[in-house]
């Protein structure tokens, strides 16, 4: 790991430099508020410092639909079909999204490896940005409001300049190209560093008490505020799809007007009604209830389970974009009875 | 109490990391069907080919793990293997006519045609913890189809174990599957064999008439030196392993293989996800140590 010092009016450069590298994806205000992650044209419209945008950086490893694999139809004799958009940059990665993305890597790069994932995470270069949490942020609680690792490059603002962490040899590269751009860190950068990091720390406002939450899921998995909440929960799947972490997809063949066939992936939802259904019509999670369990479960349970860690990073992006207003934070509350 | 990493759910053991079929998990590689027997009238059993020879030759698994079957257009599904690794060259999948694929396969497919096979998906029965002790297989309806591959295996490598018992209830003597080489299993003396049907319906019929449960009472064996495997539709789970229990098996010394929708088979997808498992990866095989502590797994 190496430090060093970018002022600020050097952003827009280094940004206009990445472009070299290959297309950057940085959050873009679409309407008052409202930031999408887009590629960018003019590096003036870059906004690293919006908390969320509202999908995140996963559609750039997985699009919300493709082709796996295409031949004619009814063929065994298959070809592959891979979407490998060569060096992309993620401008403008939080703390959180850096964790949901180790935590992508995680699912998709272990036991059986997804080629299709893993020829966009090669080529993947992340940048990240230091952040300020506003009332829907609970990183903290997660302990996912810093990251040391998974990122290659990154930029914390402190007054009129940022501290650049360089974190891996391909952030290393970015540097040794732009040379005239960085700074050696003094020793005031570091010390402005840690005390902007002192702030951060009192400025969150939400927490989520995870202590034991496993064993506590486990202990009130037939409460009734499951029903209580399925009562609320439209299934719509929004909280899915913005989510950086939830990366269930569903594969279905499809014949083209040519006659070809393809057989293609698209995000899913645990929460859609005919998510477990099996040939012969059985739904192994009718129940709505079931459904918004396991959304819940999977996550704060099941992932802790199986990897030691909880799969949400805290990024408030499910309280956001909820259409009938579910708290995740409050769901926790109400399941451990403290609202 | 703190929530541990999974420990020992995989009961294969086996390290996973490439599929026989290719180095895309996602990719099937190709497969002829030899023959297509009727097993029952909506039950066929296909016999399979791949149509590389050294992965035709070199295709081994383990009882009781899967594979998925697609035809391009149509659609891709889980099936489990009634055949044995112990006879390489081709193996067999007993299917159901049951949704939009299997239609498929039973009104457009044909000996000769060729469809895409992945696998050998999930982690199959734990043969190696069976060595030395007797065998109580315990199967509902469809699922003799996996315990057929498990009962060829034990009689194929006979000497590796105690006695091997099949206890296994139909709806009707018309559906009892594989019943002829069942009969000439029981008659080699390679197996004892109990078969039950709910009702004979008119048809000619000398095994039990009654549920499965029954026949568990006709059967003498020491818990503490058997293994029982079940196999069935949900509600028999829920009679079976009870009455296991009473009879004296530890919950750890049960196995069973669940179904669910295993659409990607090697964990991503998440759609066969229970509890912290996901079927198609961790399963289909389970202890029922390990199911019982798993929400919704056998049941729902």
């Amino acid at each position: 790991m190496q430090t060093l010092r970018l002022e600020a009016s050097r952003l827009s450069e280094l940004i206009r430099r990445l472009m070299g590298w290959g297309p950057v994806w940085a959050p873009v205000e679409k309407a008052p508020g409202v930031f999408s992650l887009e590629i960018l044209e003019d590096v003036e419209k870059a906004r690293p410092d919006a908390l969320r945008t509202v999908v995140p950086f996963k559609k750039l490893l997985l699009p919300p639909s493709f082709t796996m694999v295409r031949g004619d139809f009814g063929n065994a004799d298959l070809s592959e079909v891979f979407h490998a958009r060569g060096p992309q940059v993620l401008f403008g990665a939080h703390a959180c999204d850096v964790h949901a993305l180790k935590i992508l890597d995680l699912l998709y790069l272990t036991d059986y490896v997804d080629p299709y994932y893993e020829a966009n995470r090669e080529t993947l270069l992340v940048v990240g940005f230091g952040c300020w949490p506003d009332d829907k942020c609970f990183c903290d609680s997660l302990g996912t409001s810093t990251v040391d690792d998974g990122f290659d490059l990154a930029l914390t603002p402190l007054e009129g300049r940022f501290l650049v962490t360089v974190a891996t040899s391909k952030g290393d590269d970015v540097v040794r190209t732009c040379r005239d751009l960085f700074d050696p860190a003094s020793s005031d950068d570091i010390r402005d560093y840690l005390a902007r990091l002192r702030e951060r720390r009192d400025a969150f406002q939400l927490q989520l008490d995870v202590s034991d939450l496993p064993y506590v899921l486990e202990l009130k998995k037939e409460d009734p505020v499951w029903d209580e909440l399925a009562r609320k929960c439209l299934c719509c799947g929004s909280c899915s799809m913005v989510c950086p972490t939830c990366s269930c997809f569903n594969v279905a063949d499809r014949i083209e007007s040519d006659g070809t066939a393809s057989r293609v992936r698209s995000w899913d939802s645990c929460l859609y009604r005919d998510y477990a259904v099996v040939a012969g019509g059985h739904n192994f999670r009718a129940d709505r209830g079931d459904r918004v369990r396991t959304r819940y479960y999977h996550k704060q349970d099941a992932f802790v389970r199986e990897f030691g860690m909880p799969s949400c990073v805290g990024c408030g992006r499910c309280i956001e974009n909820c259409p009938t207003g579910i708290h995740v934070v409050e769901v926790f509350q109400h399941v451990r009875g403290d609202l | 109490m703190t929530a541990e990493p999974r420990s020992d759910v995989r009961c294969g053991g086996a390290s996973v990391s490439e599929l026989a079929t290719g180095s895309n998990p996602y990719l099937p590689a190709p497969a002829r069907i030899l023959r297509i027997t009727e097993l029952v009238p909506d039950t066929r059993l296909f016999e399979l080919r791949f149509e590389d020879s050294s992965l035709a030759t070199g295709f081994g698994y383990r009882p009781g793990q899967f594979v998925e079957l697609s035809v391009l257009g149509v659609g891709e599904a889980p099936f489990s293997l009634p055949s044995s690794p112990t006879r390489r060259g081709s193996f067999e999948l007993g299917i159901r006519r049951a949704g939009v694929l299997t239609g498929f396969l039973f009104d457009h497919v044909g000996e000769g045609d060729s469809v895409g096979i992945r696998g050998p998906l999930g982690n199959g029965f734990p043969v190696e913890r069976f060595g030395g002790a007797d065998l109580l297989l315990v199967a509902g309806g469809l699922g003799m189809v996996p315990l057929r591959g498990l009962l060829r295996y034990l009689v194929d490598t006979r000497d590796d174990f105690g006695r091997v018992v099949l206890a296994y209830g139909s709806r009707d003597p018309r559906r009892v599957l594989f019943r002829d080489e069942l009969e000439l299993l029981a008659r080699r003396g390679d197996a004892e064999i109990l078969l039950a049907v709910d009702d004979t319906c008119g048809v000619a019929w000398n095994g039990r008439r009654g549920v499965v449960t029954e026949l568990l009472d006709e059967v003498k064996l020491d818990p503490a030196r058997t293994f029982a495997v079940a196999c069935g539709p949900p509600v028999f789970y829920k009679f079976v392993l009870d009455k296991l229990v009473a009879s004296g098996f530890g919950k750890d010394r049960i196995f069973l293989s669940l179904e669910r929708r295993m659409e990607c088979g090697i964990g991503k997808c998440g759609h066969c996800a229970v509890g912290y498992t996901f079927t198609c990866l961790h399963g289909p095989v389970f202890s029922y140590w390990d199911a019982i502590n798993l929400p919704e797994l056998i049941y729902e």
